[in-house]
C-alpha cells in the first residue's frame, strides 16, 4: 500500500510539472505579457522597462530554470497584473472557491443519489421515466442558461437569494453561494443519478441482496445497507475526479454570479497574459487533479474489500 | 383497446395537472418592475450623506495614480488623489490643487503654478511644493516604470534624470513651500494636459517609502475619500476625507465600489436598488431602458471621446495603393453598422471625435459610404470589377486578411467590413486573435494586413489621436502605435507646428488641415465614435457624466431617505412570458 500511494504520488508529482512546464511554454509563446498589461498606451520604453523588471528580456530557457526554482522554493513569482505574490492572490480566491464547490457538490450527492436511488426503486414506472427525463434536462441545460434564469427569477423576483456577489461576513458568504452552487450542482447531480440509477438496478438484482430480503430486511434497508455501498463505488471515483472544478472552479457560474473564485481568476489571467498567475492557477488545480485522483482510489480501497492496492 | 383509451385519460389527466401547476406558479410571480424600485425625498438643495454604490465588471489592479493607468483604477484614483490641474464638467482645464492656471513664459518654456494653501493630504500633513515635484520624480524614475513617460519626455533634464546622471529633474524646480515651475525643452501645447492626468497626481512620499511595492493597497492622496477597506475581487469602499480642502465636498459619506460584476446580475441589482448608477448593459438591458417610459429621466447617453477604424497597412499591397485604401473607406456603410450595434456607436468619417479642437462636420475629405466611388476608386487602382449575374456582388479581385480581437464583437465588427468589401470584390478573411497576439503582432512593421483598431482619449486634444496614431514618429521596429504604418512628410510637419502653436484658433485650422489629410489618405476607414449610456436611481442628484474622466461620480449628492415605490404583484404572466414559456401567455 505504501509503496503503492509513493509510487502514485511520484507520478502526479510528474503530471503536475509536465502541464506546468507546457503552459509555462504557451503563455510566454503566444502573446507579449508586457503589453498585455501595460496596455495599447504603452510607449516602447515602458514596455522595455516592463519586460527587464520582470525577467522577460531573458531566454525562455533561463525563465523557464528561474520560475521551476522558485516553485520548489515555495515562491510561485508576482502577478504581473496585481503585483502581488501569486501565492497571496490564490490563497485569496481559493477558500471562496472551495465553499462554493464543496456546497455544490453536497448538492450533487444529495439530489444526484437520491434521485438515482428513488429512480432505481421505482424502475419502469413513471417515476423512474421522469427522474430520468429530468436527468436529461439537467445534463443538457447550459449553465448560462439556468444561471441567468435561476439569478431573475429566485433572486431577482421573489428576493429568496441575493442577486449575485459574495457578501460580507461567513454567514452571508454563505447565503450568497447557494444560488450559484445549486446552478453548478445541476450538471453532476443528473450525471450522479444516471449512475446511481443504472449502477443500483444492477446490484438491486444481484443474490446477496436478494439473500438479504430473504433474511427479512425491508426493500429500503436492503436498498441502502446492501445494494447502495457497492452502487457508490463508481460514483465515489467520479467524485475523486471532479475534485479538481473544486479548485479550478467554474467560470461561467462564476461569472454570472459575480463570484469571486478561481474560476473567474483563470479567466481574468489568462486574458491578461499574466503568466505568474497562469502558471499558479495550473499549479493549483493539477495538483489537485493528482491528489483527486489519488484520494479517489483509496476510498475505493477502503469501500471494496476485493480492491486490494499492491506495489 | 381499453388500456390505450386508459393511458389517453391518465396522459390528458397529468398535462391538466401539469398546466394548472404552471398557472399557479405562473400567478404566483411577481411582475419584474416596469420603472424605479425607489425615489428620493425631494430636497430642492444638496445633502451630504448616504452611500453611493457603483460597480466594475473586473477586479481593480491598485491605486497608484503613477502606475495604474486602467479605467476601473481611475475610478478609484479619482476618488483618492488629485493634481495641480483638471477639469471642470465641462471639460475645461481648471486649477484644482494649484490656486490658478499656471504663469507661463513668453518664450512657452516655463509654467509657474502656485499651490492653493491649506491643502493636506488625507494624513493631516500639509502639501507643499516639494510633494509635487517628489512625486513627479517618483513617477519618471525608471524603476517606477509608468506609463505616463511618453506625455512628459518634453521636460527639460529628463533623460540625465532617468539615466541617473542626475539626482533631481532639472525642468522641475521649487521656487517655495507653495511654488513649483516646470521647464520644457520645446514649446508644447498639450504640457498641461499632461498635467492634468493622474500621472501628475501628488502623493507623499513617506507613504510610498513606508509601504513600497505595496503602496498601491495603501492609498493616501488628497482627493475627497480615502480608502476604508478592500476586499481583492469583491469590493472597494471609500469614506470621505476629513482633510478635505473643498467646503462642504464631497456629498455622500461612502462610495462603495463592487467589483467583478457582470452586466447581467450588475443590472438585476440596480433595477432592486442595490446599484444607485451603471454605465454598462447587455444589448437587452439597454433596450430596455431606452424603451422604458419611467426611466426616461434617468440615463443619458452621449458620445465618447474615442475613434475605431478598419486600419489598412500602407506598408504592405494592396494596402500601400491610396486608390484601394479610399475604396475601402467609401465601401464602408457606417449607417447600416449603426443599425446593427443598435445605435450604441455613432458614425464617422473623420479621424476627430467631435468636441476636440480641429473637428469640422464637414470636414473636407470626410470619408462616406458611397459605392460609386468606391467602384471608381478599385478602377483606379487597377481592379476591374464584374458582375455577370447583377446581383450588386462583383466577382472578387482581391484577398485580405483582417486580424480581430477575439470575441463577439470583434467578430461582428470583421463580418461587418466583410459584408461591405464584398460589394466592392474583396474578400476578408477574419483572423481573430488574443489582444496580447494583437497587440504584439499589429505593432511591428510590415505584419499585420488591416485591423480594426480603435483608441481612447488620454486628453481632451487633437495630438492625442493625430499625433499618436498617424505621426511617422509613431513607427517602431516594434510597439508601433501608428499600426497603419502611415508616413507622410506633409502630415508630420503639420502636426508637429500645431503641437507648439499657442493660438487657439489658427491651432484649430492646421488640425482641421491635419484631419483632412489623413481622411483623404485613408490609412484608416474610419467608422465610429462610440456611444456610451449612463443610468442612475432617481435619488442620485446632479449627476453629470464627465466628458474627459469615465464614471466620475464625485461631483453627486444622494436625496435621502430614498422611499419605496409601491411594487406590483400578481401578473406573473409578464415575467414568465420574459422568460419565453409558453403555457404563461394569455
Amino acid at each position: 500500500m505504501t509503496r503503492y500511494v509513493l509510487r502514485r504520488l511520484a507520478w502526479a508529482l510528474f503530471v503536475v510539472w509536465a502541464a506546468l512546464s507546457l503552459v509555462f511554454v504557451l503563455v510566454h509563446g503566444v502573446g507579449d505579457p508586457a503589453a498585455a498589461t501595460l496596455g495599447p498606451r504603452a510607449g516602447a520604453e515602458q514596455l522595455r522597462e516592463f519586460r527587464r523588471k520582470h525577467g522577460l528580456d531573458r531566454p525562455l530557457l533561463e525563465q523557464y530554470a528561474r520560475y521551476v526554482a522558485g516553485v520548489v522554493r515555495g515562491d510561485l513569482g508576482t502577478s504581473f497584473r496585481d503585483e502581488q505574490p501569486v501565492s497571496r492572490v490564490i490563497a485569496t480566491r481559493l477558500p471562496r472557491t472551495l465553499l462554493l464547490g464543496a456546497l455544490a457538490l453536497a448538492f450533487e450527492l444529495v439530489i444526484g443519489l437520491g434521485l438515482g436511488i428513488f429512480a432505481a426503486l421505482r424502475r419502469n414506472t413513471i417515476w423512474d421515466t421522469g427522474t430520468v427525463a429530468l436527468t436529461f434536462v439537467g445534463i443538457s441545460a447550459p449553465t448560462f442558461v439556468t444561471g441567468l434564469v435561476f439569478l431573475y427569477v429566485f433572486a431577482f423576483l421573489y428576493g429568496w437569494f441575493p442577486v449575485g456577489g459574495y457578501g460580507v461576513d461567513a454567514l452571508d458568504h454563505l447565503r450568497h453561494a447557494i444560488l450559484p452552487a445549486f446552478t453548478l450542482a445541476i450538471f453532476g447531480a443528473a450525471t450522479y443519478a444516471r449512475l446511481m440509477r443504472s449502477e443500483m438496478v444492477e446490484v438491486l438484482g444481484s443474490d446477496y441482496v436478494r439473500t438479504a430480503r430473504a433474511k427479512g430486511a425491508s426493500r429500503l434497508r436492503a436498498a441502502l445497507a446492501h445494494a447502495a455501498r457497492n452502487a457508490m463505488l463508481p460514483v465515489v471515483v467520479l467524485v475523486g475526479l471532479q475534485l479538481s472544478t473544486l479548485v479550478s472552479g467554474a467560470i461561467i457560474t462564476e461569472q454570472i454570479y459575480a463570484w469571486p473564485g478561481m474560476g473567474r481568476l483563470a479567466f481574468e489571467a489568462i486574458s491578461a497574459l499574466d503568466a505568474p498567475l497562469v502558471l499558479g492557477v495550473v499549479l493549483v488545480t493539477a495538483a489537485t487533479v493528482q491528489a483527486g485522483n489519488l484520494l479517489a482510489d483509496i476510498a475505493i480501497a477502503a469501500l471494496d474489500p476485493r480492491v486490494r492496492m499492491t506495489g | 383497446m381499453c388500456s390505450i383509451r386508459r393511458t389517453d385519460a391518465g396522459l390528458a389527466k397529468r398535462l391538466r395537472a401539469s398546466l394548472l401547476l404552471g398557472a399557479l406558479v405562473g400567478a404566483g410571480c411577481p411582475s419584474p418592475p416596469q420603472g424605479p424600485r425607489w425615489q428620493g425625498a425631494g430636497s430642492p438643495t444638496p445633502r451630504r450623506g448616504g452611500t453611493l454604490v457603483f460597480h466594475h465588471e473586473s477586479d481593480v489592479r491598485g491605486f497608484d495614480p503613477h502606475t495604474s493607468f486602467d479605467e476601473l483604477s481611475n475610478m478609484g484614483i479619482k476618488l483618492l488623489f488629485e493634481g495641480l490641474l483638471d477639469y471642470d464638467a465641462d471639460g475645461h482645464l481648471v486649477p484644482r490643487l494649484a490656486e490658478a492656471m499656471p504663469e507661463v513664459s513668453d518664450d512657452g518654456l516655463t509654467y509657474t503654478f502656485r499651490l492653493r494653501e491649506g491643502i493636506r493630504f488625507a494624513s493631516g500633513r500639509p502639501v507643499t511644493a516639494e510633494d509635487v515635484r517628489w512625486s513627479l520624480e517618483r513617477m519618471l524614475h525608471p524603476r517606477v516604470g509608468s506609463p505616463g513617460l511618453t506625455f512628459y519626455t518634453n521636460l527639460e533634464g529628463l533623460d540625465a534624470y532617468r539615466d541617473g546622471r542626475a539626482q533631481h529633474i532639472a525642468g522641475i524646480r521649487v521656487i517655495d513651500e507653495r511654488t513649483v515651475a516646470f521647464r520644457l525643452r520645446a514649446p508644447d501645447q498639450t504640457f498641461l494636459y499632461a498635467m492634468a492626468m493622474t500621472f501628475a497626481n501628488v502623493v507623499p512620499r513617506e507613504n510610498v517609502e513606508r509601504w513600497g511595492a505595496e503602496v498601491a493597497r495603501h492609498p493616501v492622496g488628497t482627493g475627497p475619500y480615502v480608502l476604508e477597506s478592500w476586499e481583492p475581487g469583491v469590493r472597494v469602499v471609500f469614506r470621505r476625507n476629513e482633510h478635505y480642502w473643498r467646503p462642504g465636498r464631497p456629498y455622500p459619506d461612502r462610495q462603495i465600489f463592487e467589483l467583478n460584476l457582470s452586466r447581467e446580475p450588475a443590472f438585476l441589482r440596480f433595477l432592486n436598488g442595490e446599484l444607485d448608477i451603471i454605465h454598462r448593459q447587455s444589448p437587452a438591458d439597454y433596450l430596455y431602458l431606452k424603451r422604458s417610459p419611467a426611466w426616461r429621466p434617468y440615463w443619458v447617453q452621449r458620445p465618447s471621446i474615442d475613434l475605431w477604424g478598419y486600419a489598412m497597412n500602407c506598408e504592405l499591397p494592396p494596402f500601400d495603393n491610396v486608390h484601394v485604401r479610399r475604396a475601402v473607406a467609401h465601401a464602408i456603410d457606417r449607417q447600416r453598422w449603426a443599425r446593427t450595434r443598435l445605435y450604441r456607436i455613432r458614425p464617422t468619417g473623420q479621424p476627430l471625435p467631435p468636441g476636440l479642437l480641429g473637428y469640422r462636420p464637414d470636414l473636407p475629405h470626410t470619408q462616406r459610404f458611397d459605392l460609386e466611388i468606391a467602384r471608381r476608386e478599385m478602377a483606379l487602382a487597377g481592379y476591374t470589377l464584374r458582375d455577370p449575374d447583377g446581383d450588386g456582388i462583383p466577382e472578387p479581385v482581391l484577398t485580405v486578411e483582417m486580424w480581430i480581437g477575439e470575441g463577439p464583437t470583434g467578430q461582428v465588427y470583421g463580418e461587418l467590413v466583410q459584408s461591405d468589401l464584398r460589394r466592392i470584390g474583396i474578400t476578408v478573411q477574419l483572423k481573430p486573435v488574443s489582444f496580447p497576439v494583437y497587440l504584439r503582432e499589429s505593432g511591428k512593421p510590415r505584419t499585420v494586413q488591416s485591423l480594426m483598431t480603435g483608441w481612447s482619449q488620454d486628453f481632451p486634444d487633437p495630438a492625442d489621436f493625430l499625433d499618436i496614431l498617424f505621426h511617422s514618429r509613431a513607427i517602431h521596429d516594434h510597439d508601433s502605435e501608428n499600426r497603419a504604418f502611415y508616413r507622410n512628410p506633409e502630415l508630420d510637419a503639420l502636426l508637429d507646428e500645431a503641437r507648439v502653436e499657442r493660438d487657439r484658433e489658427r491651432r484649430g485650422r492646421l488640425y482641421e488641415r491635419a484631419a483632412s489629410i489623413v481622411a483623404r489618405d485613408a490609412p484608416w476607414a474610419f467608422t465610429f465614435n462610440s456611444m456610451k449610456l449612463d443610468a442612475w436611481q432617481p435619488y442620485v442628484r446632479d449627476y453629470r457624466p464627465h466628458p474627459v474622466w469615465d464614471n466620475y461620480y464625485a461631483e453627486l449628492w444622494l436625496d435621502l431617505p430614498r422611499r419605496r415605490i409601491a411594487r406590483q404583484v400578481g401578473g406573473g404572466g409578464t415575467a414568465l412570458a420574459w422568460l419565453g414559456w409558453p403555457w404563461s401567455l394569455p
